[in-house]
């Protein structure tokens, strides 16, 4: 077994396609608190440097968004009091503050989600599709360092002989588009070699293959076969549960189905924190036992 | 057995009179370690490529190129024939360094499981599975140019090409690169053809080696024949071993000596010592500081550890002073530094007795001084060295170059020696009266290296300060006043240079070390020479 993060990063990227969706696109306040629970304890979970900050950030961003709603929604029959001659409503309010929270908990798992992926696994998961793409990509990603830092040594070097002054406005417009000119000579020059370097291995020859030090096991599977059941059973079960913000709030009262579908979405969403914890506890006593 | 065998070929670039090739016949046997010399344009590079089908110029090519007894345009090259280019960084291309060792085996469609063993194999041969999972472009200049070299490994060619791998390494990462390809000759017995302008380190591990001239082969043997047999030719003698050139330049008879153990005996039994040293007049400085640097601190980032620490130094005006020293030592920084790229965080940096800060709107720059950085091409705004040189032809004119040959030019043709010294122009255009220079002589071959000490020598004429960093000590010993050795950001030693480098016992020039406890304070092939000739040859020496 795997931390969550070691899964193949197919699997992990479709787990967050289906339980961001689930909180984007169903309208329902007991979908998005699950989630956002699973999402806040997942992130404590991994820990890292500058968590405190995150928090922070979500918490004066659910604020600001929940505030936003009833100062420019009026609708709802309840008003608690006028400002400026504007009713603020208390549905206003309460749909504010769902909004708010449905963003926070999706910025939550993006977060968590790009602290999982790093370049090779999105270029893995995105030449899933092509071969070609992938190696595109590759290139681009090889390319965008190299560039910035040749951008650097230009502008240094063209400084320090006195040809690039950046005094003032017009002057640094002038240095740019000079450093903007090499680079684009350069780029075109050094693309000869990189080809070169390409064909001389072969580049071109004939079908690729794909090498990729990612595989499939079965625990993949499991996760893949986990997210897509929990979703749709979710989904399918709570179809009928309906909550209404406007113009009044009608809260329908929970079946026993309801919330089966219900628990699981909390299973899916809670996964990477029972595995990891699952495998923080095993590695304890194996550790215990070295 | 015979696995490369050229015959009669001739090649002519497409709209040029004159064929680069002509005639050429030779061949090399299976397991072979080839070196090829020959100046600047003497068409090594083009044979070379016509080598290998996929990177063949375009132009009139007549007789024939038999690989293994078959003709190379029948024959897919791209696994049996390696090549490594010059440029350490533009010939990676992908991201991470196990999909550039990838890379060459997925194109010929390999399968996924052969090819996780081959790179497995790889990455352990070459010794990089600690960089295994790195970025490409987080690698030192020295590794990139390994991962080139093992990323052509991996396609387990029969031959290797190799066209001037070192030229753009420092003198430690260029030795362990020569030495694993003759690692991989012994032990793979892999066909490795080779062009080099540094001979020092490739002439004692090659077979054979084949010296270009006028289009066509001039010398075709075993390197201590062909050292004996270049004494004729200045351009091809330069890049030989200091050994090679000491013999030469006292007319020699015997064997020729290749490397330092040689060179030592060659002086020891041929040469008295009655005098042991040369008499020089004391070297002395002005009064006046060009460039003065007061317990300076720099690093890059906060966490990262201080790359300039508590650096002190102090160069004269008028004077070459040298900075040499290993990667990382903080050389290049000092410079970045000095020329106000850079900000130290504690310490002072004066110019001229006035501090950096008091320079204001880049008056630092105007008429005071200059940079030449170690990537020349970085300079260059034109399509041609003639609006290249719009300001600075006058300065381009006083160049121990025929410039107006170069005039049309796209500045990125010209040979690694030509854009120094186009560079260097443009630089001087400026009108410094302190010139920094950042490894001056990397990349170019050994008559331009002399030609650049010509211009240096011209400059302290002039009176202009010059103040160079580089890894090149031969280079040092030739130019320098002064030297100062940087080690962890600050300087160890500094002294003139004689003592300088008598003083040291591993970063020294090959002719010191040659002469260590028979003659003292010779640090260059000339200064040996005088010695040996004030000397005279022992009774009944053969020299």
């Amino acid at each position: 077994m795997r931390s969550f993060a070691e899964y193949n990063p197919i699997a992990v990227t479709l787990y967050f396609i289906l339980v961001t969706g689930v909180t984007m696109f169903v309208s329902d306040p007991i979908f998005t608190a699950v989630s956002f629970l699973g999402a806040v304890l997942f992130t404590l979970m991994r820990g890292g440097e500058g968590q405190l900050k995150r928090h922070i950030f979500s918490l004066i961003l659910f604020f600001i968004t929940a505030l936003v709603n009833p100062l420019v929604s009026h609708n709802g029959v309840t008003v608690l009091f006028f400002i400026n001659d504007n009713p603020i409503t208390l549905e206003a309010v309460i749909y504010g503050c769902f909004n708010a929270l449905m963003i926070v908990t999706v910025l939550y798992w993006f977060s968590a989600f790009s602290g999982i992926m790093d370049s090779d696994k999105l270029l893995y998961v995105f030449g899933a599709f092509s071969p070609k793409v992938a190696l595109v990509l590759s290139m681009a990603l090889r390319y965008i360092p190299l560039f910035s830092e040749r951008q650097k040594r230009v502008r240094s070097a063209q400084t320090a002989v006195g040809l690039y002054k950046d005094g003032n406005v017009p002057d640094r417009v002038r240095g740019g588009v000079r450093v903007f000119s090499i680079m684009t000579t350069w780029a075109l020059e050094k693309g000869i070699v990189t080809a070169d370097s390409m064909s001389a291995r072969g580049y071109g020859q004939g079908r690729r293959s794909r090498f990729t030090p990612f595989r499939f096991y079965f625990c993949d599977f499991l996760l893949i076969i986990i997210s897509v059941i929990a979703t749709a059973v979710s989904v399918w079960l709570t179809a009928d549960h309906k909550f209404v913000f406007y113009p009044a709030l009608q809260f329908p009262s929970v079946t026993v189905t309801n919330l089966l579908g219900y628990a699981a979405y909390g299973t899916l969403v809670l996964f990477p924190v029972i595995n990891d914890l699952k495998e923080e506890i095993r590695w304890r006593y194996l550790r215990s036992k070295i | 057995m015979e696995i490369l065998k050229v015959e009669d070929l001739s090649f002519c670039y497409p709209g040029e009179k004159e064929p680069v090739l002509k005639d050429i016949s030779f061949s090399v046997a299976e397991g072979e370690f080839l070196c090829l010399s020959g100046a600047t344009g003497c068409g090594k590079s083009t044979l070379l490529r016509l080598l290998k089908k996929e990177l063949s110029p375009k132009g009139d090519r007549s007789g024939r190129i038999l690989i293994s007894g078959e003709n190379i345009d029948d024959l897919d090259s791209a696994e049996k024939i390696g090549f490594v280019m010059q440029s350490p960084d533009e010939q990676i291309v992908t991201d991470t360094v196990w999909h550039e060792l990838a890379f060459g085996l997925e194109n010929i469609g390999m399968k996924r499981e052969k090819i996780a063993l081959r790179i497995a194999e790889i990455a352990s041969y070459f010794g990089m599975s600690a960089w295994y999972d790195k970025k490409t472009s987080e690698l030192s200049g020295g590794q990139k140019q390994m991962l080139n070299l093992a990323a052509v490994m991996a396609m387990s060619p029969d031959i290797l090409i190799l066209d001037e791998p070192t030229s753009q390494l420092d003198p430690i990462a260029a030795s362990e690169f020569i030495s694993t390809v003759k690692k991989l000759n012994r032990e793979l017995s892999l066909t490795v053809i080779i062009t080099e302008h540094r001979l020092e380190e490739v002439i004692p591990v090659s077979d054979r080696i084949m010296i270009m001239k006028d289009r066509g082969i001039a010398h075709l043997g075993s390197p201590r024949d062909i050292v004996s047999r270049v004494g004729d030719s200045p351009e091809i003698l330069a890049s030989m071993p200091s050994a090679a050139q000491l013999y030469h330049a006292v007319d020699g008879e015997g064997q020729c000596p290749l490397d330092v153990r040689e060179g030592k005996r060659f002086i020891e039994t041929g040469f008295r010592a009655d005098h042991t040293a040369l008499t020089s007049e004391k070297y002395t400085h002005s009064e006046e500081k060009a460039l003065e640097f007061k317990q300076v601190f720099f690093r890059y980032a906060k966490e990262t550890q201080d790359v300039l620490d508590s650096l002190s130094l102090t160069v004269y005006s008028g004077e070459a002073y040298f900075i040499l020293g290993g990667n990382g030592s903080g050389k290049t920084t000092a410079l970045g530094a000095a020329s106000g790229l850079l900000k130290p965080y504690s310490g002072s940096i004066r110019v001229f007795e006035k501090k950096l800060k008091e320079y204001k709107n880049n008056s630092l720059y105007s008429g005071c001084l200059a940079l030449l950085p170690q990537e020349v091409e970085t300079l260059f705004l034109s399509n041609t060295v003639r609006e290249e040189l719009i300001d600075a032809y006058e300065e381009a004119k006083m160049l121990p170059i025929d410039v107006d040959t170069l005039l049309d030019k796209h500045p990125y043709d010209l040979s690694g020696g030509e854009k120094q010294l186009i560079a260097l122009a443009k630089v001087l255009s400026q009108k410094p009266r302190i010139l920094l220079l950042d490894e001056p002589t990397k990349g170019i071959d050994a008559v331009s290296k002399q030609r650049l000490a010509e211009v240096l020598r011209l400059l302290k004429k002039n009176g202009i300060t010059v103040v160079a960093v580089t890894h090149d000590v031969d280079f040092a010993a030739m130019c320098a006043d002064r030297c100062a050795m940087f080690f962890r950001g600050r300087v160890v030693a500094e002294n003139t240079v004689r003592e300088f480098f008598s003083d040291n016992s591993f970063y020294t020039t090959p002719i010191n070390r040659m002469t260590r406890g028979y003659y003292s304070g010779a640090v260059t092939v000339s200064d040996c020479v005088e010695l040996c000739r004030l000397n005279g040859v022992r009774d009944g020496a053969a020299v």
